[in-house]
């Protein structure tokens, strides 16, 4: 297989940028994604099943559509209709945020329902409010149950802003579509793609295992 | 246990090496009294030079291949691959010999690839909002403009506005490009005169205005894709030559984009 490097080095600075658009997108996505997942996590385990219900249809709707369609949903439906016109950074992350909230949600509520409800009776006999007992007995040991899925969905979502090249986001799967645009060569860019892709989720999941072993 | 895990794993394996054998399986086809038929990979998505009527090819250019195959007295068939399958089929030139999908020549495309002469001259136009300031391609430079990627019109715009401008928006489809017009995310959309055309007849509520600028925009021409040192170049371009000299490409234009075409620039070009 022929590789010429000369085109990938013309393209260096673009993916570097790119990569910095990435970066910026899933960390903006994982903490939004994280915040908001956690606020539907709890929804979903409501007692009653009507308030419960919204939650599960946002749960089901964001896990079972493609992000694909998503993207552009968020991107011609929601983003002009608040902001006026279409703006790729806002919706790449709104996007990914929403996306990403389906799916910590159901991590935090296996995390959680992973405690023996006896740590809770245990916690409410001490003389703890129920809001007491979550906070300083059920969290801290959910939270540590919930690591290596949260590795997981932050990989996932890595990856997945690649399909804000969609909507013209330039990150670094829309570099790579204009590199082989020009040349017509699909193993440069792709594979340029792959290794920068490999490169941040590889970083990632040593952070996170950084943080498994630490908490 | 752990014995029989082991068979289980060598059956996997073993099984997994004979479809990837069986991928490779060299598919050089041959028609049924051995002549040899000439495959066209394609993308056929760009309506109107090619797309899929649900489950067959149709466009500019199969008409136009069908004339030139015709008159190089050759079988052929054109298979809607998708563009990156076309692109490195093409490269390889064993199971496709050549592509034909709307491919516009240029000089960096050319260090991969052979070229036929050739066979079609794109002409862009300028979709904007009623109103707009704009009225030429140098009044683009400062816009936000969108285009389909690996277009004449990217190709253009590129130059135009440099590869790493982000005010130039690159999208999978002419169709997400006007959306994003629509939506206010761009000034402008650049694309193919036909696919512009079409566009502002079918939305007249969207007030849209087409602008062409034939000196700012230079000719770019399509051309059919070959494998470096593909043998074919040398059969088919008398063959699309004479098709454009004999009146049959006149006649499918006409078909197609129901106007005679204009065809000084693309038989200097050949």
């Amino acid at each position: 297989m022929d590789f010429n490097f000369d085109i990938i080095g013309g393209y260096l600075p673009l993916f570097l940028r790119g990569t910095l658009y990435t970066v910026g997108f899933s960390i903006a996505s994982i903490i939004l994604g994280s915040i908001f997942g956690l606020g539907i996590g709890f929804g979903r385990m409501l007692k009653s099943p009507l308030w419960r219900w919204p939650f599960l249809a946002y749960i089901n709707f964001f896990r079972g559509t493609p992000l694909y369609v998503q993207i552009l949903i968020v991107h011609f439906g929601l983003v002009p209709a608040f902001f006026g016109s279409t703006n790729a950074l806002i919706s790449g992350v709104v996007a990914l945020s929403l996306n990403s909230a389906a799916y910590t949600a159901e991590i935090f509520r296996a995390g959680i329902q992973s405690v023996d409800p006896g740590q809770r009776e245990a916690a409410l006999s001490l003389g703890m409010t129920g809001r007491q007992s979550m906070r300083f007995v059920v969290l801290p040991q959910a939270v540590k149950r919930m690591v290596p899925a949260f590795g997981n969905e932050f990989i996932v979502l890595v990856k997945d802003s690649s399909l804000l090249a969609l909507v013209a986001a330039p990150e670094i799967m829309y570099w790579s579509n204009t590199m082989k645009g020009q040349y017509m060569r699909i193993w440069e860019p792709y594979l340029t793609a792959a290794v920068i892709y490999f490169v941040l989720t590889y970083s990632l999941s040593k952070l996170l295992s950084y943080i498994e072993r630490r908490i | 246990m752990k014995s029989r895990n082991k068979w289980v794993m060598s059956a996997l394996v073993a099984m997994l090496v004979v479809i990837i054998a069986g991928c490779g399986s060299d598919n050089a086809s041959s028609g049924s009294n051995g002549e040899t038929v000439v495959k066209f990979a394609s993308d056929a998505t760009y309506a109107p030079m090619e797309y899929m009527d649900k489950d067959t090819i149709k466009g500019f250019d199969i008409d136009f291949i069908d004339a030139v195959m015709k008159e190089a007295g050759m079988k052929y068939e054109v298979v809607n691959t998708g563009w990156d399958t076309m692109l490195e089929s093409v490269k390889q030139g064993t199971e496709y010999q050549a592509g034909l999908s709307a491919v516009s020549i240029t000089d960096d495309r050319k260090q991969t690839y052979d070229f036929s002469v050739p066979y079609f001259e794109s002409t862009n136009m300028i979709m904007v909002k009623e109103g707009s300031d704009i009225k030429s391609a140098l009044d683009l430079k400062e816009k936000t403009v969108a285009v389909q990627t690996a277009t004449t019109a990217d190709e253009l715009m590129s130059k135009i506005m440099g590869v790493g401008n982000t005010k130039l928006k690159r999208f999978d489809s002419n169709a997400v490009a006007m959306m994003e017009l629509d939506n206010g995310g761009a000034d402008a959309v650049v694309a193919d005169i036909a696919i512009v055309r079409e566009y502002i007849k079918n939305n007249p509520n969207m007030k849209l205005v087409g602008i062409t600028d034939t000196p700012n925009f230079g000719s770019e021409y399509y051309g059919i894709l070959y494998p470096k040192g593909s043998e074919l170049k040398a059969k088919l371009d008398p063959a699309i030559q004479k098709v454009v000299d004999n009146g049959k490409y006149e006649e499918i234009y006409k078909k197609w984009f129901g106007e005679a075409p204009d065809l000084t620039n693309l038989k200097n070009a050949q």
